[in-house]
């Protein structure tokens, strides 16, 4: 007769299991302490380089650029927090400067431009408001980019319209250009004659004339563009953000 | 030609074109005034014959073959008008004198002058301010007649000086 498992095997059993939750729990701690170790050396050697070259990242623009890169490859947002360790960095600090300056430059130029400028002009505008006095910083067009995305909290107050060529204009009026809008301004851009027409739109865009016109119109509606009625050919639309003597004025 | 540094709107094309935005227009309408009010000044000239205007380098670009036309002029003096800085002579509206200075400015511009020179109490022919050599110097020396007429009349009206008739010439007494 087969002997049924007594009071002792039982306990045994139970021992055994309670040690191996002990070794179990034991091995989580440690790696759990390794982890924030880990993290914590992580954190000391970020925030000990970020200090040692802050002055480094606000200057040289490059440097800055990489930064960046390698805070996005380790999903950081160094813009996102502007308490802990990043204020030390002080890289919101140079954003959010920068992103006060463009509503300024914005604003400044509205009475020509109509609210929309070229990211070149802008950057110009910016490095000559900035120069005086202080140590010179060198501001890249990704710099302004990053600046106005983080205006973008603020609604669709101020936009980038990428037209093409590693090109942008920064709009600073309400409302949303539409698809067909932006082709009609990286047209201008790509020509490079600050002018479109009804002919050029409905030639190389393929366009029929009712859809080039309501783009044009509401362009004209929107005081970004101007109307020359005395061209021998046509009607030109002409965008003041992209006339150079306006730019340089 | 005078000699005045162009803004940058008179080298783009649809200056040359009344806009009908109302937003653009008005940003329009301001940089002409102050362009006229400029070139007038420049070639210190008060008066705008609009019928004359159209082969003036003031209304004319022909480096970029675009020209103001009349009806857009009026429509820039009479907006000027609106701010006294205009007003028309004629019931025709084509001459227009063109006020760089307000009225209110050049009567003061001649009062200073005149108690600066301790000419108080004193009277001067206008031909002396206009011509003579004491206010070379001045803006108003060579101001359009009418001009510094009313300018007078609206000093005279504040009670600063009194307009006189002599013979075949006018003068006034500041006091």
């Amino acid at each position: 007769m087969r002997r049924r498992a007594g009071v002792g095997a039982i306990q045994k059993q139970r021992l055994e299991q309670e040690k191996y939750r002990e070794k179990g729990s034991e091995i989580q701690e440690n790696q759990f302490q390794q982890m924030s170790k880990q993290l914590d050396v992580f954190r000391e050697n970020l925030e000990e380089f970020a200090t040692k070259h802050k002055s480094e990242i606000k200057k040289n623009a490059q440097f800055r650029r990489q930064f960046q890169e390698m805070c996005a490859a380790i999903g950081v947002d160094p813009l996102a927090s502007g308490k802990g360790f990043w204020s030390v960095l002080g890289i919101g600090d140079f954003y959010y400067e920068l992103g006060v300056q463009i509503v300024e430059v914005c604003l400044a130029t509205n009475y020509k431009n109509g609210g929309l400028i070229t990211l070149e002009e802008l950057r110009m505008r910016l490095i000559a408001a900035r120069g005086r006095g202080k140590v010179h910083q060198e501001i890249t067009n990704e710099d302004l980019l990053v600046a106005v995305k983080k205006l973008r909290i603020f609604g669709n107050g101020f936009t980038v319209v990428p037209i093409g060529k590693g090109k942008w204009l920064v709009q600073s009026v309400p409302g949303e250009l539409n698809l067909d809008q932006t082709l009609v301004l990286q047209k201008a851009s790509a020509l490079g004659t600050a002018w479109v027409s009804l002919s050029i739109l409905t030639d190389d865009l393929g366009w029929n004339e009712t859809r080039a016109q309501n783009a044009l119109n509401h362009m004209v509606k929107e005081g970004l563009a101007w109307v020359d009625s005395q061209d021998s050919k046509e009607t030109l639309y002409w965008f003041p953000s992209m006339f150079s003597e306006c730019v340089a004025a | 030609m005078a000699d005045i540094t162009w803004p940058w709107q008179y080298n783009f094309p649809p200056f040359f074109t009344i806009q009908q935005h109302s937003e653009t227009r008005a940003k329009q309408l301001e940089a002409w005034q102050q362009l006229i009010s400029e070139y007038l000044k420049a070639t210190k000239q008060s008066t705008i014959d609009i019928r004359e205007t159209q082969n003036s380098v003031l209304f004319n670009n022909a480096e970029i073959n675009r020209k103001l036309s009349q009806e857009a002029i009026l429509t820039i003096l009479e907006d000027m008008a609106k701010t006294g800085r205009a007003a028309p002579m004629d019931k025709s509206r084509n001459v227009w004198e063109v006020y760089w200075h307000s009225l209110d400015e050049w009567g003061n511009l001649v009062y200073n002058w005149a108690c600066n020179n301790g000419m108080n109490n004193s009277v001067c022919t206008l031909f002396e301010l206009r011509e003579g050599e004491n206010t070379v110097d001045q803006e108003f020396h060579g101001l359009d007649m009418s001009v510094l007429l009313k300018a007078l009349k609206n000093l005279e009206l504040k009670g600063k000086c009194e307009l006189m008739e002599f013979d075949d010439s006018q003068g006034v007494k500041f006091f």
